[in-house]
Protein backbone atom coordinates (compact mmCIF):
# COMPACT_ATOMS: atom_id res chain seq x y z
CA UNK A 1 0.00 0.00 0.00
CA UNK A 2 3.06 2.52 0.83
CA UNK A 3 4.99 1.69 -2.17
CA UNK A 4 1.68 2.41 -3.90
CA UNK A 5 1.22 5.88 -2.62
CA UNK A 6 4.87 6.68 -3.16
CA UNK A 7 4.54 5.51 -6.54
CA UNK A 8 2.21 8.19 -7.04
CA UNK A 9 4.01 10.96 -5.77
CA UNK A 10 6.36 10.29 -8.84
CA UNK A 11 3.74 11.49 -11.05
CA UNK A 12 2.14 14.27 -8.29
CA UNK A 13 5.79 15.78 -9.19
CA UNK A 14 6.20 15.34 -12.28
CA UNK A 15 2.90 17.04 -13.22
CA UNK A 16 4.35 20.17 -10.80
CA UNK A 17 7.04 20.36 -13.40
CA UNK A 18 4.81 19.95 -16.39
CA UNK A 19 2.16 21.87 -15.18
CA UNK A 20 4.52 25.13 -14.27
CA UNK A 21 4.94 27.40 -17.13
CA UNK A 22 1.03 27.48 -17.21
CA UNK A 23 0.42 28.41 -13.55
CA UNK A 24 -1.93 31.41 -13.14
CA UNK A 25 0.69 34.53 -13.63
CA UNK A 26 1.12 38.09 -12.70
CA UNK A 27 -1.68 39.05 -13.70
CA UNK A 28 -4.20 36.76 -12.07
CA UNK A 29 -1.77 37.40 -8.75
CA UNK A 30 -2.45 41.03 -9.47
CA UNK A 31 -6.62 40.45 -10.20
CA UNK A 32 -6.93 38.36 -6.76
CA UNK A 33 -4.96 41.24 -5.05
CA UNK A 34 -7.10 43.90 -6.24
CA UNK A 35 -10.01 41.92 -5.12
CA UNK A 36 -8.48 41.47 -1.87
CA UNK A 37 -8.14 45.16 -1.12
CA UNK A 38 -11.43 45.78 -2.02
CA UNK A 39 -13.14 43.37 0.11
CA UNK A 40 -10.49 45.04 2.88
CA UNK A 41 -11.93 48.41 1.74
CA UNK A 42 -15.55 47.19 1.97
CA UNK A 43 -15.08 46.08 5.15
CA UNK A 44 -12.70 48.66 6.60
CA UNK A 45 -15.72 51.19 5.19
CA UNK A 46 -18.51 49.44 7.29
CA UNK A 47 -16.39 48.97 10.18
CA UNK A 48 -15.91 52.65 10.44
CA UNK A 49 -19.74 53.68 10.09
CA UNK A 50 -20.38 50.87 12.81
CA UNK A 51 -17.43 52.41 14.78
CA UNK A 52 -19.15 56.02 13.77
CA UNK A 53 -22.74 54.94 14.71
CA UNK A 54 -21.65 53.33 18.47
CA UNK A 55 -19.75 56.69 19.32
CA UNK A 56 -22.64 58.69 18.36
CA UNK A 57 -24.16 55.75 20.75
CA UNK A 58 -21.95 56.73 23.41
CA UNK A 59 -21.99 60.33 22.70
CA UNK A 60 -18.35 60.09 22.33
CA UNK A 61 -15.86 62.25 20.44
CA UNK A 62 -16.90 61.55 16.44
CA UNK A 63 -15.01 62.92 12.87
CA UNK A 64 -16.63 62.81 9.38
CA UNK A 65 -15.46 63.17 6.56
CA UNK A 66 -17.45 66.40 6.46
CA UNK A 67 -14.45 68.19 9.45
CA UNK A 68 -11.66 67.46 7.09
CA UNK A 69 -9.39 69.78 5.70
CA UNK A 70 -7.13 69.74 3.37
CA UNK A 71 -4.26 72.17 3.75
CA UNK A 72 -0.38 72.99 2.04
CA UNK A 73 2.79 73.46 4.20
CA UNK A 74 4.11 77.09 3.89
CA UNK A 75 6.55 77.14 6.12
CA UNK A 76 8.37 74.64 7.79
CA UNK A 77 10.21 75.72 11.42
CA UNK A 78 10.64 72.06 12.74
CA UNK A 79 14.59 72.73 13.88
CA UNK A 80 15.32 75.42 16.28
CA UNK A 81 13.58 76.42 19.41
CA UNK A 82 10.21 76.25 17.36
CA UNK A 83 8.99 73.25 16.48
CA UNK A 84 6.08 74.36 13.72
CA UNK A 85 4.69 74.32 10.96
CA UNK A 86 2.86 77.03 9.29
CA UNK A 87 -0.40 76.00 7.20
CA UNK A 88 -1.95 77.70 4.06
CA UNK A 89 -5.66 78.00 5.72
CA UNK A 90 -6.57 79.99 8.65
CA UNK A 91 -9.76 81.10 10.76
CA UNK A 92 -11.67 82.17 7.22
CA UNK A 93 -11.67 78.31 6.56
CA UNK A 94 -12.86 77.23 10.40
CA UNK A 95 -9.97 76.35 11.32
CA UNK A 96 -9.80 77.25 15.13
CA UNK A 97 -7.22 76.45 17.90
CA UNK A 98 -6.94 72.91 19.45
CA UNK A 99 -7.77 71.34 16.05
CA UNK A 100 -5.93 67.82 15.39
CA UNK A 101 -3.07 67.97 12.07
CA UNK A 102 -2.84 64.87 10.69
CA UNK A 103 -0.34 64.13 7.93
CA UNK A 104 0.84 60.90 6.19
CA UNK A 105 1.64 58.34 8.74
CA UNK A 106 -0.55 60.06 11.18
CA UNK A 107 -0.68 62.79 14.04
CA UNK A 108 2.00 65.35 13.87
CA UNK A 109 0.57 67.84 16.27
CA UNK A 110 -2.34 70.49 16.90
CA UNK A 111 -3.27 74.17 15.83
CA UNK A 112 -1.48 76.00 18.23
CA UNK A 113 -2.99 79.79 17.23
CA UNK A 114 -4.55 81.09 13.82
CA UNK A 115 -4.29 84.12 11.48
CA UNK A 116 -7.28 85.08 9.04
CA UNK A 117 -5.35 83.22 6.14
CA UNK A 118 -2.39 80.65 7.85
CA UNK A 119 -2.59 78.76 11.31
CA UNK A 120 0.56 77.73 13.32
CA UNK A 121 0.69 74.51 14.34
CA UNK A 122 2.49 72.81 17.49
CA UNK A 123 4.55 69.76 16.73
CA UNK A 124 4.45 66.88 18.62
CA UNK A 125 8.02 67.21 18.89
CA UNK A 126 8.16 70.85 20.80
CA UNK A 127 9.20 71.26 23.90
CA UNK A 128 5.73 72.52 25.09
CA UNK A 129 3.41 69.51 23.59
CA UNK A 130 1.97 67.15 25.91
CA UNK A 131 -0.63 65.01 24.55
CA UNK A 132 -2.84 62.33 26.04
CA UNK A 133 -2.15 58.64 24.24
CA UNK A 134 -3.17 55.49 24.35
CA UNK A 135 -0.83 52.02 23.92
CA UNK A 136 -3.44 49.55 21.90
CA UNK A 137 -1.78 46.88 22.61
CA UNK A 138 -1.36 46.60 26.13
CA UNK A 139 -4.79 49.20 26.55
CA UNK A 140 -2.95 51.91 28.50
CA UNK A 141 -3.34 55.39 28.76
CA UNK A 142 0.01 57.90 28.67
CA UNK A 143 1.01 60.68 28.21
CA UNK A 144 3.37 62.28 25.03
CA UNK A 145 6.16 64.81 25.70
CA UNK A 146 7.99 66.70 23.52
CA UNK A 147 11.59 67.16 23.89
CA UNK A 148 12.86 68.76 21.31
CA UNK A 149 13.89 65.75 19.18
CA UNK A 150 12.45 63.59 16.73
CA UNK A 151 11.79 61.29 19.27
CA UNK A 152 9.21 62.10 22.38
CA UNK A 153 9.03 60.61 25.57
CA UNK A 154 5.64 59.01 26.60
CA UNK A 155 4.82 58.83 30.33
CA UNK A 156 3.28 56.07 32.60
CA UNK A 157 2.21 56.58 35.59
CA UNK A 158 2.94 53.60 37.26
CA UNK A 159 6.08 51.05 37.10
CA UNK A 160 6.29 46.72 35.66
CA UNK A 161 3.34 48.18 32.72
CA UNK A 162 3.11 45.10 29.90
CA UNK A 163 4.25 47.65 26.95
CA UNK A 164 6.88 46.27 24.58
CA UNK A 165 9.10 47.66 21.80
CA UNK A 166 7.18 48.25 18.61
CA UNK A 167 3.95 48.80 20.81
CA UNK A 168 1.56 50.94 18.41
CA UNK A 169 0.75 54.18 20.10
CA UNK A 170 -2.69 55.86 18.77
CA UNK A 171 -4.56 58.65 20.30
CA UNK A 172 -7.34 58.04 22.76
CA UNK A 173 -10.49 56.26 21.90
CA UNK A 174 -12.26 58.50 24.62
CA UNK A 175 -10.13 61.94 23.81
CA UNK A 176 -12.78 64.36 23.21
CA UNK A 177 -9.59 66.73 22.30
CA UNK A 178 -8.21 64.93 19.37
CA UNK A 179 -9.54 62.80 16.84
CA UNK A 180 -10.07 58.73 18.13
CA UNK A 181 -7.45 56.37 17.12
CA UNK A 182 -5.48 58.61 14.77
CA UNK A 183 -2.04 56.40 14.96
CA UNK A 184 0.89 58.62 16.38
CA UNK A 185 3.94 56.12 16.69
CA UNK A 186 5.84 53.18 17.93
CA UNK A 187 7.33 52.67 20.96
CA UNK A 188 11.06 52.32 20.30
CA UNK A 189 12.66 52.04 23.20
CA UNK A 190 11.71 51.36 26.90
CA UNK A 191 13.66 52.68 30.20
CA UNK A 192 13.06 50.29 32.66
CA UNK A 193 15.44 51.86 35.36
CA UNK A 194 13.38 55.30 35.94
CA UNK A 195 11.27 55.61 38.77
CA UNK A 196 8.56 56.06 39.86
CA UNK A 197 7.45 56.07 36.28
CA UNK A 198 7.86 54.14 32.95
CA UNK A 199 9.76 56.48 30.18
CA UNK A 200 9.09 54.83 26.40
CA UNK A 201 11.32 56.83 23.75
CA UNK A 202 8.34 56.59 20.39
CA UNK A 203 8.87 57.00 16.94
CA UNK A 204 6.52 59.00 15.55
CA UNK A 205 5.02 57.43 12.32
CA UNK A 206 4.36 61.32 10.76
CA UNK A 207 7.08 63.13 9.59
CA UNK A 208 6.67 66.81 9.68
CA UNK A 209 9.87 67.98 8.30
CA UNK A 210 9.33 66.16 5.22
CA UNK A 211 5.33 66.47 4.65
CA UNK A 212 3.68 69.27 2.16
CA UNK A 213 0.54 68.11 2.92
CA UNK A 214 -1.75 67.90 5.79
CA UNK A 215 -5.24 67.24 7.04
CA UNK A 216 -6.14 69.75 9.45
CA UNK A 217 -9.32 68.00 11.88
CA UNK A 218 -11.76 70.53 12.69
CA UNK A 219 -13.04 69.74 16.39
CA UNK A 220 -16.70 70.40 16.81
CA UNK A 221 -18.46 69.85 19.75
CA UNK B 1 14.42 110.14 -10.76
CA UNK B 2 17.27 108.75 -9.30
CA UNK B 3 16.98 107.28 -5.67
CA UNK B 4 19.16 106.56 -2.67
CA UNK B 5 18.49 102.82 -2.35
CA UNK B 6 21.00 102.51 1.09
CA UNK B 7 18.05 104.94 1.92
CA UNK B 8 15.59 102.59 2.12
CA UNK B 9 17.93 99.50 2.56
CA UNK B 10 18.07 99.38 6.00
CA UNK B 11 14.15 99.46 6.29
CA UNK B 12 13.73 96.84 3.68
CA UNK B 13 16.32 94.57 5.06
CA UNK B 14 14.51 94.54 8.47
CA UNK B 15 11.09 93.95 7.05
CA UNK B 16 12.65 90.50 5.29
CA UNK B 17 13.85 89.31 8.74
CA UNK B 18 10.79 88.30 9.28
CA UNK B 19 10.64 86.64 5.61
CA UNK B 20 13.18 85.17 5.88
CA UNK B 21 12.55 83.36 9.59
CA UNK B 22 9.35 81.89 7.59
CA UNK B 23 11.51 80.95 4.69
CA UNK B 24 14.04 78.53 6.89
CA UNK B 25 16.05 77.78 4.33
CA UNK B 26 17.08 74.31 4.73
CA UNK B 27 19.83 73.90 2.72
CA UNK B 28 21.42 76.91 5.15
CA UNK B 29 21.44 75.00 8.62
CA UNK B 30 23.72 72.94 10.49
CA UNK B 31 23.01 69.95 11.97
CA UNK B 32 19.03 70.97 10.74
CA UNK B 33 19.11 74.36 12.58
CA UNK B 34 19.49 77.52 11.22
CA UNK B 35 21.35 81.02 11.89
CA UNK B 36 19.77 83.37 14.54
CA UNK B 37 19.01 85.53 11.46
CA UNK B 38 18.06 88.98 13.21
CA UNK B 39 21.51 88.88 14.61
CA UNK B 40 23.00 89.91 10.95
CA UNK B 41 20.82 92.61 10.74
CA UNK B 42 21.39 94.15 14.08
CA UNK B 43 24.84 93.69 14.40
CA UNK B 44 25.52 95.99 11.22
CA UNK B 45 22.97 98.30 12.20
CA UNK B 46 24.10 99.07 15.99
CA UNK B 47 28.16 99.65 14.86
CA UNK B 48 26.68 102.63 13.03
CA UNK B 49 24.26 103.60 15.13
CA UNK B 50 25.16 103.31 18.73
CA UNK B 51 24.20 101.56 21.75
CA UNK B 52 20.51 103.22 22.70
CA UNK B 53 19.22 103.54 19.24
CA UNK B 54 20.05 99.86 19.09
CA UNK B 55 18.96 99.00 22.13
CA UNK B 56 15.05 100.31 21.10
CA UNK B 57 15.32 98.62 17.54
CA UNK B 58 16.62 95.25 19.55
CA UNK B 59 12.93 95.94 21.49
CA UNK B 60 11.20 96.35 18.22
CA UNK B 61 12.59 93.33 16.78
CA UNK B 62 12.31 91.21 19.35
CA UNK B 63 8.57 92.35 19.50
CA UNK B 64 7.86 91.42 16.10
CA UNK B 65 9.67 88.24 16.46
CA UNK B 66 7.83 87.42 19.68
CA UNK B 67 4.79 87.69 17.42
CA UNK B 68 6.06 85.62 14.77
CA UNK B 69 6.81 82.49 17.39
CA UNK B 70 3.68 83.40 19.51
CA UNK B 71 4.98 81.08 22.40
CA UNK B 72 5.25 81.54 26.43
CA UNK B 73 9.00 82.98 26.30
CA UNK B 74 10.17 86.06 24.76
CA UNK B 75 13.43 86.87 22.63
CA UNK B 76 12.99 90.80 23.76
CA UNK B 77 15.36 90.86 26.90
CA UNK B 78 18.24 89.27 24.52
CA UNK B 79 17.79 91.43 21.46
CA UNK B 80 18.14 94.52 23.63
CA UNK B 81 20.96 93.67 25.65
CA UNK B 82 22.60 92.82 22.17
CA UNK B 83 21.67 95.86 20.33
CA UNK B 84 23.09 98.06 23.38
CA UNK B 85 26.45 96.10 23.65
CA UNK B 86 26.77 96.18 19.45
CA UNK B 87 26.19 99.48 19.69
CA UNK B 88 29.50 99.92 22.34
CA UNK B 89 31.50 97.49 20.52
CA UNK B 90 30.85 100.05 17.49
CA UNK B 91 31.77 103.02 19.61
CA UNK B 92 35.34 101.65 20.15
CA UNK B 93 37.97 102.99 18.38
CA UNK B 94 39.60 98.92 18.64
CA UNK B 95 36.84 97.30 15.95
CA UNK B 96 38.18 97.24 12.85
CA UNK B 97 35.79 95.92 10.87
CA UNK B 98 37.06 92.84 10.04
CA UNK B 99 35.34 89.53 8.78
CA UNK B 100 36.88 87.81 12.29
CA UNK B 101 35.42 90.69 14.96
CA UNK B 102 32.34 90.16 12.92
CA UNK B 103 31.81 86.87 13.19
CA UNK B 104 32.81 86.92 17.06
CA UNK B 105 30.96 89.71 17.45
CA UNK B 106 27.70 87.99 16.46
CA UNK B 107 28.73 84.70 17.99
CA UNK B 108 29.00 86.60 21.04
CA UNK B 109 25.37 87.91 20.43
CA UNK B 110 23.95 84.80 19.47
CA UNK B 111 25.43 83.32 22.56
CA UNK B 112 23.58 86.01 24.57
CA UNK B 113 19.70 85.69 23.00
CA UNK B 114 20.04 81.86 22.94
CA UNK B 115 20.97 81.35 26.96
CA UNK B 116 18.08 83.93 28.05
CA UNK B 117 15.80 81.91 25.84
CA UNK B 118 16.73 78.83 26.95
CA UNK B 119 16.70 79.71 30.40
CA UNK B 120 13.26 80.58 30.36
CA UNK B 121 11.94 77.44 28.97
CA UNK B 122 14.03 75.67 32.21
CA UNK B 123 12.21 77.76 34.40
CA UNK B 124 9.03 77.20 33.22
CA UNK B 125 9.84 72.90 32.95
CA UNK B 126 11.21 73.51 36.47
CA UNK B 127 8.34 75.36 37.39
CA UNK B 128 6.00 72.66 36.14
CA UNK B 129 7.85 69.98 37.93
CA UNK B 130 8.38 68.95 34.35
CA UNK B 131 11.63 66.57 33.68
CA UNK B 132 14.40 68.42 31.72
CA UNK B 133 14.64 66.22 28.71
CA UNK B 134 14.51 69.07 26.95
CA UNK B 135 17.82 70.02 28.34
CA UNK B 136 20.13 68.47 26.00
CA UNK B 137 18.78 69.22 22.99
CA UNK B 138 18.70 73.04 24.13
CA UNK B 139 22.79 72.46 24.64
CA UNK B 140 23.08 71.29 20.81
CA UNK B 141 20.73 73.89 19.02
CA UNK B 142 22.71 76.72 20.69
CA UNK B 143 25.79 75.50 20.01
CA UNK B 144 24.73 74.58 15.89
CA UNK B 145 23.15 78.23 15.98
CA UNK B 146 25.79 80.18 17.48
CA UNK B 147 28.54 78.17 15.10
CA UNK B 148 26.48 78.81 12.38
CA UNK B 149 26.00 82.51 13.09
CA UNK B 150 29.64 83.12 13.31
CA UNK B 151 30.38 81.81 9.93
CA UNK B 152 27.50 83.55 8.53
CA UNK B 153 28.27 86.90 9.93
CA UNK B 154 31.48 87.78 7.99
CA UNK B 155 29.47 87.64 4.66
CA UNK B 156 26.26 89.19 5.98
CA UNK B 157 26.91 91.61 8.28
CA UNK B 158 30.21 93.32 6.59
CA UNK B 159 27.81 93.25 3.25
CA UNK B 160 25.02 95.13 5.33
CA UNK B 161 26.98 97.34 7.19
CA UNK B 162 28.92 98.30 3.91
CA UNK B 163 25.03 99.22 2.26
CA UNK B 164 23.83 101.05 5.67
CA UNK B 165 26.95 103.05 5.76
CA UNK B 166 25.98 106.80 4.47
CA UNK B 167 29.37 106.52 3.11
CA UNK B 168 28.88 104.30 0.39
CA UNK B 169 25.79 105.46 -1.50
CA UNK B 170 24.66 103.00 -4.49
CA UNK B 171 22.17 105.01 -6.70
CA UNK B 172 19.12 103.44 -8.91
Amino acid sequence: MSVRLSKTFIFRDLYYHLSKPFWPGEYQQEILRKSINQELNIKLNQLERDNLRLRRLLDLQNFSEANKLNSSVISRNTGSWWKKILLNKGSQNGVSIGDAVIGPGGLIGIIENTSKLTSSVQLLTSPSSKVGVWNQRANLHGLLIGVGTKTPKLLFYSKNLDIQIGDYILSSPASTILPPNIPIGIIQSIDNESQPNTIATVQLTGKPEAIDWVQIFRIRF
Amino acid sequence: MRLHFNQYLPTISFLLIPLLIYWNPSWLSLMGYQAYWPIFWLLPWALIHGPFKSMLLGLLLGFILDTINADLYTQIPGLMICGFWFGKVGSLNRFNYSPIQFGVTAAIGCLICDVIYFSQIVIKLLLENSPLWFFFHGVQIIFAQVLLTSLLAPFFCKWLYFFFNKKYKLKI
